[in-house]
């Protein structure tokens, strides 16, 4: 990708972004551009930002230059960068919490709505059976995304099945109940979190 | 001995075949994985997604009903070991995160603060049973079949708790003790692309052509993790058309060869499960492989 400039503003930047996405801000902000992420990244061929241009643009607080990016959709968590970090920072945890933060700011863009409806597909699903089940996974994945989808899956799916590797059924099992009480326990104390942070907020304001 | 063994969700279906395997061959050692009861999905790499707490909740109610039997666990697959090691690797002085998950998991009877000792199958197999042991118990030789150790990354990176995680040696250690012949292959530690290959399909069939374009003249990769089995196994055809070279590479579970060299029969090792068809390799292993 060609370089980009950016005639900076004070209203473009968010002093708290790199606080809110880094489980580490100080360490983030040692980063030395040494793009050692960037080589390391078996994806970044396909990124728009490297990695590396992507830890500048949170260092500076550009936000939605960040969240609009299709880089840490396409972050595949192998944490190659993450060991080879000089600095040590935490970078596949950083590409984890701007997927979190891009969701739950409804982002738009065509990575998030595939990568994200087949993580969603996947939760509906196990918090459904307690654990994965392949087939209804695709299901639902494909009906969100697109069924033709699921056409073109269909021959490696009877290859599989021939070979006994999907049951037409999920197996049943003791802890889809437990798992459900799980989700809903931690959608309690998350949005909790949120509003404490809200008020500290408004507080410091 | 008895360890608490976690399945793990590909265990059940995609990966039946790893799963029968690697209770086989620990049987052979005189060992056992007792499965832990009513076990649920680790989370895999979908939970941190949607909520980070999720993602530390949902493998650590395993962790905390697997108390009950002893102080280990052990996964066989790659992502599980990782999300069941990382709730060790998180709640490490990090009080407010024990705090929130203690009020997730009082919601069902449990505690859990992170004691438990998290095992992945490979390095039990070489640290604890030992590649000596292993290689008595072989009833034959791998006759210098040629492998491909392929590790991929969430067994070695990013704790490398056993093996080092860029060039990680101990699958080529046991695989040469037992008389394979391991090729040098660079790609060993690279992603697989992991789910890309249902979201973004054109991206992990370009990483599959990277891992398996430079492999020649090899009789199978062999694997620690069910997901990287089906990548480099189920897209051969799309992958070979893009190199300009038609693949039919078996991938093969480490637990399988092992089976193998135990003398154990194919259908314990599930080997009719393999996509790629096992036929050569066993006829090549009983044209080298002498029996000890």
């Amino acid at each position: 990708m060609p370089e980009k400039a950016f005639n900076l503003t004070r209203e473009m930047l968010d002093h708290s972004f790199a606080e809110t996405v880094a489980p580490d801000r100080e360490k983030l902000l040692t980063c030395i551009q040494c793009g050692t992420c960037t080589a390391s990244c078996p994806t970044a061929y396909a990124m728009d930002y490297t990695p590396r241009q992507l830890w500048r643009l949170v260092q500076l607080g550009l936000r939605d230059e960040a969240l609009h990016s299709r880089t840490f959709w396409l972050c595949t968590n192998c944490y190659s960068c993450t060991i080879r970090c000089p600095r040590g920072i935490s970078l596949t945890e950083t590409m984890a919490a701007l997927k979190r933060l891009a969701i739950a700011e409804d982002v738009q863009g065509e990575e998030l709505a595939h990568v994200s409806r087949f993580y969603r597909a996947f939760m509906e699903t196990v918090r459904r059976h307690g654990r994965n089940y392949e087939p209804e996974l695709l299901v639902r994945y494909f009906f969100n995304t697109g069924p033709l989808g699921l056409v073109d899956q269909a021959p490696l799916g009877l290859a599989m099945w021939r070979h006994g590797r999907i049951s037409l059924t999920p197996k049943p099992n003791g802890a889809r109940a437990e798992v459900e009480t799980i989700f809903r326990k931690v959608a309690e104390v998350d949005a909790l979190r949120s509003l404490r942070s809200e008020r500290d907020q408004e507080a410091h304001a | 001995m008895n360890y608490t063994y976690f399945p793990g969700c590909c265990m059940e279906g995609t990966a039946s075949d790893y799963d029968a395997s690697a209770r086989a061959v620990m049987i052979a050692l005189g060992n056992e994985l007792v499965e832990l009861p009513d076990w649920n999905c680790c989370g895999a790499t979908g939970a941190e997604v949607l909520s980070h707490l999720l993602s530390v909740a949902l493998p650590a109610r395993n962790l905390a009903k697997a108390q009950a039997s002893g102080d280990q666990i052990v996964a066989t697959c790659s992502s599980c070991y990782f999300n069941l090691f990382r709730v060790n690797a998180l709640l490490a002085g990090n009080p407010e995160l024990q705090g929130e998950l203690d009020a997730v998991l009082a919601g069902v009877g449990l505690r859990y603060d992170g004691r438990l000792r998290v095992r992945h199958l490979l390095e039990l197999l070489v640290t604890d049973v030992g590649v000596r042991a292993i290689v008595r118990r072989a009833q034959r030789r791998l006759g210098g079949i040629r492998v491909a150790p392929y590790y991929g990354c969430l067994v070695v990176r990013p704790y490398a708790e056993f093996d080092g995680p860029d060039l990680p040696v101990s699958m080529d250690r046991l695989l040469t003790a037992l008389g394979a012949s391991v090729v040098p292959y660079a790609m060993k530690t690279r992603c697989c692309g992991g789910v890309l290959m249902t979201t973004q399909p054109d991206i992990a069939l370009k990483l599959v052509g990277d891992l398996l374009g430079p492999i020649r003249d090899v009789d199978c990769v062999v694997t620690v993790c069910p997901l990287c089995q089906i990548n480099l196994e189920a897209y051969q055809r799309e992958v070979g058309d893009r190199l300009g070279t038609p693949l039919q590479i078996p991938i093969i579970y480490f637990t399988q060869l092992l089976g193998l060299a135990f003398g154990l029969p194919e259908s314990d090792l599930k080997l009719q499960s393999n996509l790629m068809g096992m036929e050569k390799l066993t006829k090549r292993l009983s044209q080298l492989g002498a029996w000890v």
